[in-house]
C-alpha cells in the first residue's frame, strides 16, 4: 500500500500522462489505457473513470469497452495526498489527464422493407418502413432514402436524413423516443402505372430491394361524397368514396371565407386525413378531391364559424391569499346543502371547508389540519359523508392519506390514518366503490378498501415494469383505473369494468399509449354520447425555467408569476392495442393542469394555470387543434389584485356542480363562475 | 409557531438574575447610601456583562442550509452581532413541486457547494452551486431519494447515499459523482437505505450506514468498490438498530455510528471492524459530528428534540440540550472548533431554525429562522468581522 509521503510526493511532483491519448473503437471492442507517471514517485496511484459510462466505461485499472456509438471523455486522475484548501479555491484536486473516445457505432449489417404487398393497384398509395439492423441483430436508427427505379409506374418518398434526432422535450426531461415512436425509416410508394420495378433503400452502401407490381386499377370511375354538405369548424366531416375499396389519394382545395378577419394571413384553414376525415379551422369553401389512378372525383363542402361562445360572469369568491391553495372538491351534503373543500400547498397542512350553498357568498365553516406542509388532494364520496386527503411533507415523513368524517362539514372529525408503505408522498388519489386508489410514491398506485373508513387495508397495487417509471395521477370511471404518467404516459387498467377479469384487488393492464412530451400529469376518460367514440383525454404539466433569471425563482417567496406549458392531448381508444393520438387543445404561452369532463354536456373544464380557467366543446368527433377550431366556449382569467402573488391567475382545478362552475387558484383560493344564459342548476354534473 | 429567542443573539446573553444585597444594619446613612449605589453598580454591571465564561466572538462564521419543504438553500451567518439569514437560492426544477432538497456539501476549498434533490421523476438529482454567487454551475441525475453526500479532498468524487426512503426495501446504492463533469461515474450497491455517509479525512474511504439493514459500508475511494461491511447489532447482538449516520473520527481510526433505533452511538474501530464503545444517549439520536481537534462528539437527538455533546476522551455526556423546536435533524461544526450549528425542521408550517451552539461553554448562542424543514448543514467559511 502507497504510503502517504509517496503519494503526496507523488502529487506534488508527478506529471501525467496516458496513452494512447485518444480512442476510436467500436461497439463492442475493448482496449488498454497506460497511465505514465514522471516525477518524484513513479509509482502513484492513478484511477481512471468515464464522463460517460453508458457510451464507453472504463475500469479504475484502464479497461475501455465501447458500448455504444458516440463520445465520450475518460479521465486519468492522480488523486490529491491531502487537503490544500487554499490550492482548492482555484483548482480541483488532483492531477487529471483527459481522453477523448469516439465510438464508431457497429456497422449496419442489413436492412429489410416491409409493409410491401405483393401487388398494388394504379394510384394505391401504402407506407412503407424499413428496418435495419447490425450484425449482432441490434435495430440501428438510421434513415435509408427511398428510390424507385422506374418513376413512371411508382414512385417513393421517405423520411430521411432530414428528420434525424432525438426528441426533447425539456432540457432537463431530455430522454428518446418511446418504443411506440422508433426511429421509424418509413415512407411511402405511390403506384402510377400499370408495370414492375424495384424499390431501393440504400445507406452507406447497404442496399435493400423489393420488387414492386402495380397492376391496372379496375376502378373505372369514383365517386365521393360528404357526410354531411355542410358544417361548422371543428366538425368532422368524413368523405367516403365509391366503390369502397377503390384505392383513392385525397387533396383539399381551401377557400377560406374572406370577409373574416380570423381567415386573414392565418395558417392552413383545415385538413383532409388520409382516411377521408376532413375538418375545418376557418369558415369557407373546400373541395376535396379523391383520385384514384387517373379518376378523379370532388366535393365541396361549406363550413361557417363554430359559433360556441358563451359569456361567463363571476358569481363569487372565497379568498385564501395567505397561502397557496391547492385542489378542490364540491358536494352535496347529506343535508342537502353544497360544500367544497380546499387543499393547501407547501403551509401547514389544512384543508378548509366552505359552505358554497351560494356561491355569490362562500363562506369558509371550518379547515382540518394535518401533520403535512402540503394537502395536495381531496375527495368526497359520493354519498357525501366520507372525505380524503392527501398529505405530503409529513414530519415524521410519514405521509398517507386521511379520511375524515364530514357528514356535517362544519364540525369534520379525523377518523382514520392510512400511511402503511405509503411514507413517500400521496400526490394524488381517487375514491371509487369504497377504495381510495392512492399514488404511492410516484412510482406506482396502492388500492385502499375503505368500506369501514375506520379500518382502511390495502387490497392491491399496480406498479409497471419499465425502468425510471413515474406515475402522477390515476382516475377511475366504469371500472377502468386511467393512469397518467411522465414517462409511460397513459396507461389503462382493469379493476372491475374492463372485461378482463380485473378488480380493485387485481388490477390488470388493458392498454398504454406512452406520451412523446413526457409531461404527461393528469387523465380523463371521456365516452363521447354524440358520436359513441372512446378517447382518453391526457393533460400536460411542464414549467419553464423564468428566462428572467439565471436559475429558478422561488416564485411563491418573491410574489411573482408563473408560467406553464404543454397541453391537452386528445387520444382515441377504439381499439385497445392501437390508441391514436387524434386531436390537441392547446393555448399559446399557458400550460394545463387538472380538467374535468361533462360527459352529458360535452363540454371540458380545463384549469389552464396562467392561462385561466378555459371552456372548451367537446361535441362530435375530435379531430386536429380544437383551440384552432374555435372549440373554446369561455375563458376567466381570475386576477385577484391582493391575492398572494397579486393579479396572477394560476388556475389549479375546476369542478362544475349545479349550473355553478367552482376552480381552485394557486394564488387566490377558490372561485365561482356561471354562464350567463345557466339559470337552471337541477342538473348536477359528476364524472 | 415563533421560537421565543428570535434573532437577537446580544439579548441571549443576558440571563443572569439580577442581584439584590440588603444594606447592613447599623451603617450610617451615607455608607448606606454608598453601599447601595455600589451595590446597584455591581448589579448594572453584573447584568451588562456576558454570563458565559468563553471567550466572544471575533469572526463571522457561514453555513448553508437545506430547507426541505420549502425547496432553497439557506446561507445563514453567525457572528459578534448575532445570527441572521443572509440569502435564500431556489432549489429544484419544477417550480410547483416541492422537490426536496436533502444533503449538503461544501466542496474542499469551499469553491462550490453541492445539494442532493430528492425527489424527480422518479431519480433525484445532485446540483453544483458556486459559492458566493450560488449561481448553479451544473447538476446530473442520481438514483431514487439521493440524501446524505460527502466529497473526497483527494479525488473530488462526490458520494451521495441514493436512500429510496419510501421504496421497497431493497439493497440501494451510492451513486459517485465527479464533480468536475458532474456525470455520475459509478453506482455501488449499499444496504436497504444507506443514510448517513463520510468520507475520511484522508479521502482513502468512503463509509455509509444503511438504515433497514443494520449495516456499516466501507468504500475504497480510489478503486470505488465496498471493501468492508459490518453488521451492527446491539450488545446482545441482536436488534433492529436503524442506524443513520457515521462519523469517522478525524485522527484516529475510529468512526462513530448513531443507532437511531437504539438510542445509542457506537464506536467502530476500523482496524479491527469491530464496535467498541457504546454511548447511550436520548432518544433517536440522528446526525453526528466530530470536532477537528477530535475533542467532542456532537449528537442530534431527533426524536428527544435535543442536541447533545460527548467528550470523546472519557466516553461521557457533557450536556444534553433541548432545542426550541421540534425534530432535530444535521449538525456541522465550524473549522476552528468552536460552534455547532445544527438544524431543527419543525412541524407543517413552523420555519426551520438552525440553533448555533458554542462549544466552549456548551450554550445555545444564536437561534436563525430559515426555511420549512430545515435538514442537511454544511459549514462554508469564517472571515473578519
Amino acid at each position: 500500500m502507497l504510503t502517504p509521503t509517496l503519494l503526496f510526493a507523488a502529487a506534488l511532483a508527478a506529471q501525467l500522462s496516458v496513452k494512447p491519448e485518444a480512442l476510436e473503437l467500436r461497439v463492442g471492442e475493448t482496449a488498454h489505457l497506460e497511465a505514465i507517471v514522471e516525477g518524484a514517485d513513479e509509482g502513484a496511484t492513478v484511477i481512471f473513470f468515464s464522463t460517460s459510462p453508458r457510451t464507453a466505461s472504463v475500469t479504475p485499472s484502464g479497461v475501455v469497452t465501447a458500448r455504444r456509438s458516440g463520445t465520450a471523455i475518460l479521465v486519468a486522475l492522480i488523486p490529491a495526498e491531502r487537503l490544500d484548501a487554499e490550492l482548492y479555491r482555484q483548482n480541483d484536486p488532483g492531477i487529471r489527464v483527459e481522453i477523448a473516445v469516439t465510438v464508431q457505432p457497429s456497422p449496419l449489417a442489413r436492412l429489410d422493407i416491409r409493409g410491401l404487398p405483393e401487388t398494388l393497384r394504379v394510384g394505391e398509395r401504402v407506407r412503407v418502413h424499413v428496418v435495419a439492423t447490425d450484425a449482432h441483430d441490434e435495430a440501428k436508427d438510421v434513415r435509408p432514402s427511398l428510390s424507385v427505379k422506374d418513376e413512371a409506374i411508382a414512385s417513393a418518398h421517405g423520411f430521411g436524413d432530414l428528420f434525424r434526432g432525438t426528441f426533447h422535450a425539456h432540457p432537463f426531461y431530455d430522454r428518446p423516443r418511446p418504443d411506440l415512436y422508433p426511429g421509424d425509416a418509413s415512407g411511402f410508394v405511390t403506384a402510377i402505372s400499370p408495370g414492375t420495378t424495384t424499390l431501393t433503400a440504400s445507406i452507406d452502401g447497404i442496399v435493400a430491394e423489393r420488387e414492386i407490381i402495380v397492376v391496372p386499377n379496375s376502378v373505372t370511375s369514383i365517386r365521393l361524397t360528404a357526410s354531411q354538405p355542410e358544417g361548422r369548424t371543428g366538425d368532422v366531416i368524413h368523405f367516403l368514396v365509391e366503390p369502397a375499396d377503390a384505392p383513392v389519394r385525397f387533396a383539399l382545395e381551401s377557400h377560406p371565407d374572406p370577409s373574416r378577419a380570423e381567415t386573414m394571413g392565418a395558417g392552413a384553414p383545415a385538413q383532409i386525413l388520409p382516411d377521408g376525415r376532413f375538418v375545418a379551422e376557418q369558415a369557407g369553401l373546400y373541395t376535396v378531391l379523391a383520385t384514384s389512378g387517373e379518376r378523379i372525383a370532388r366535393a365541396t363542402v361549406g363550413i361557417v364559424p363554430r359559433d360556441v361562445s358563451r359569456e361567463l360572469e363571476f358569481v363569487g369568491q372565497a379568498p385564501v391569499r395567505d397561502r397557496i391553495s391547492s385542489d378542490l372538491w364540491v358536494w352535496e351534503g347529506i343535508d342537502g346543502r353544497d360544500y367544497a373543500i380546499l387543499g393547501t400547498w407547501n403551509a401547514d397542512g389544512h384543508a378548509l371547508f366552505f359552505d358554497v350553498t351560494d356561491p355569490s357568498n362562500m363562506q369558509r365553516i371550518a379547515e382540518i389540519q394535518v401533520d403535512a406542509r402540503t394537502v395536495n388532494d381531496v375527495k368526497v364520496t359520493e354519498d357525501g359523508r366520507y372525505a380524503v386527503i392527501t398529505r405530503e411533507g409529513a414530519s415524521n415523513r410519514r405521509n398517507g392519506f386521511v379520511v375524515l368524517d364530514v357528514s356535517n362539514p362544519r364540525a369534520p372529525e379525523i377518523i382514520s390514518r392510512f400511511d402503511e408503505q405509503l411514507t413517500g408522498g400521496v400526490h394524488n388519489a381517487f375514491l371509487y366503490e369504497d377504495h381510495v386508489f392512492a399514488i404511492n410514491n410516484g412510482r406506482r398506485w396502492d388500492v385502499i378498501n375503505i368500506e369501514d373508513p375506520t379500518n382502511p387495508f390495502r387490497v392491491s397495487r399496480f406498479e409497471g415494469k419499465s425502468p425510471g417509471r413515474s406515475v402522477h395521477d390515476v382516475w377511475v370511471r366504469d371500472g377502468i383505473a386511467f393512469q397518467a404518467g411522465n414517462t409511460d404516459g397513459i396507461v389503462l387498467v382493469d379493476v372491475g369494468g374492463g372485461g378482463h377479469g380485473g378488480s380493485p384487488a387485481n388490477p390488470v393492464e388493458i392498454g398504454r399509449l406512452p406520451q412523446l412530451t413526457g409531461w404527461n400529469h393528469a387523465v380523463w376518460p371521456f365516452r363521447s354520447p354524440s358520436t359513441g367514440k372512446f378517447y382518453v383525454i391526457a393533460g400536460d404539466e411542464a414549467h419553464p425555467v423564468n428566462p428572467r433569471v439565471p436559475g429558478p425563482i422561488i416564485a411563491w417567496e418573491e410574489r411573482s408569476a408563473s408560467r406553464a406549458m404543454g397541453w391537452i392531448h386528445v387520444l382515441e381508444f377504439e381499439d385497445f392495442d392501437e390508441p391514436k393520438e387524434i386531436a390537441r387543445y392547446r393555448v399559446p404561452e399557458a400550460g394545463p393542469h387538472n380538467l374535468w369532463i361533462d360527459w352529458e354536456q360535452e363540454i371540458m373544464y380545463v384549469a389552464y394555470f396562467n392561462g385561466g380557467l378555459r371552456i372548451v366543446d367537446v361535441s362530435g368527433e375530435l379531430v386536429g387543434d380544437l383551440y384552432q377550431q374555435g372549440r373554446e366556449i369561455a375563458k376567466f382569467y381570475s386576477d385577484d389584485t391582493a391575492g398572494y402573488v397579486p393579479n396572477s391567475p394560476f388556475v389549479w382545478g375546476p369542478q362544475p356542480h349545479k349550473g355553478v362552475i367552482f376552480f381552485s387558484d394557486f394564488h387566490s383560493g377558490l372561485w365561482a363562475v356561471r354562464f350567463v344564459d345557466s339559470g337552471d342548476r337541477s342538473s348536477e354534473s359528476m364524472p | 409557531m415563533r421560537h421565543p429567542e428570535l434573532l437577537n443573539a446580544r439579548s441571549l446573553f443576558v440571563r443572569s438574575p439580577g442581584v439584590h444585597r440588603p444594606m447592613r444594619a447599623g451603617l450610617a446613612p451615607l455608607a448606606q447610601a454608598t453601599v447601595f449605589c455600589m451595590s446597584l453598580l455591581l448589579t448594572f454591571l453584573f447584568l451588562a456583562a456576558p454570563s458565559y465564561a468563553s471567550a466572544p466572538v471575533t469572526a463571522n462564521y457561514y453555513a448553508y442550509v437545506a430547507a426541505e419543504s420549502d425547496d432553497t438553500v439557506d446561507l445563514i451567518k453567525f457572528g459578534p452581532a448575532g445570527g441572521k439569514l443572509v440569502k435564500r437560492i431556489s432549489v429544484g426544477i419544477l417550480p410547483n413541486e416541492i422537490e426536496g432538497p436533502h444533503g449538503i456539501k461544501v466542496a474542499p476549498g469551499g469553491r462550490y457547494w453541492f445539494v442532493s434533490i430528492a425527489h424527480g421523476m422518479p431519480y433525484g438529482y445532485v446540483f453544483k452551486f458556486e459559492t458566493g454567487v450560488d449561481l448553479v454551475v451544473g447538476h446530473t441525475q442520481a438514483g431514487l431519494f439521493p440524501a446524505t453526500m460527502d466529497i473526497s479532498p483527494t479525488t473530488g468524487f462526490l458520494f451521495v447515499v441514493n436512500f429510496n426512503l419510501h421504496g421497497d426495501h431493497v439493497p440501494s446504492n451510492v451513486s459517485v459523482i465527479d464533480t468536475v463533469s458532474m456525470t455520475e461515474i459509478a453506482q455501488i450497491e449499499q444496504g436497504i437505505m444507506p443514510h448517513g455517509s463520510r468520507v475520511s479525512r484522508d479521502g482513502r474511504f468512503f463509509y455509509s450506514v444503511a438504515m433497514m439493514s443494520n449495516e456499516l459500508f466501507e468504500i475504497d475511494a480510489m478503486t470505488l468498490a465496498v471493501s468492508r461491511r459490518l453488521k451492527l447489532t446491539l450488545e446482545d447482538g441482536s436488534g433492529a438498530v436503524k442506524p443513520t449516520w457515521v462519523q469517522p473520527h478525524p485522527t484516529k481510526p475510529l468512526a462513530y455510528v448513531a443507532f437511531n433505533g437504539a438510542s445509542q452511538v457506537v464506536e467502530v474501530d476500523l482496524t479491527s471492524w469491530k464496535i467498541g464503545r457504546r454511548f447511550h444517549t436520548n432518544a433517536g439520536p440522528y446526525n453526528l459530528a466530530i470536532t477537528p481537534d477530535g475533542k467532542t462528539l456532537v449528537v442530534t437527538e431527533k426524536s428527544n428534540h435535543s442536541t447533545a455533546f460527548w467528550d470523546l476522551d472519557s466516553g461521557k455526556e457533557l450536556k444534553s440540550i433541548r432545542c426550541t423546536n421540534k425534530i432535530t435533524h444535521g449538525v456541522t461544526l465550524s473549522p476552528d472548533s468552536r460552534f455547532a450549528f445544527v438544524t431543527v425542521e419543525g412541524v407543517g408550517g413552523d420555519p426551520g431554525l438552525v440553533e448555533v451552539y458554542d462549544l466552549q461553554d456548551l450554550e445555545r448562542r444564536a437561534v436563525i429562522e430559515v426555511g420549512k424543514q430545515a435538514s442537511g448543514i454544511d459549514f462554508w467559511k469564517m472571515e473578519e468581522p
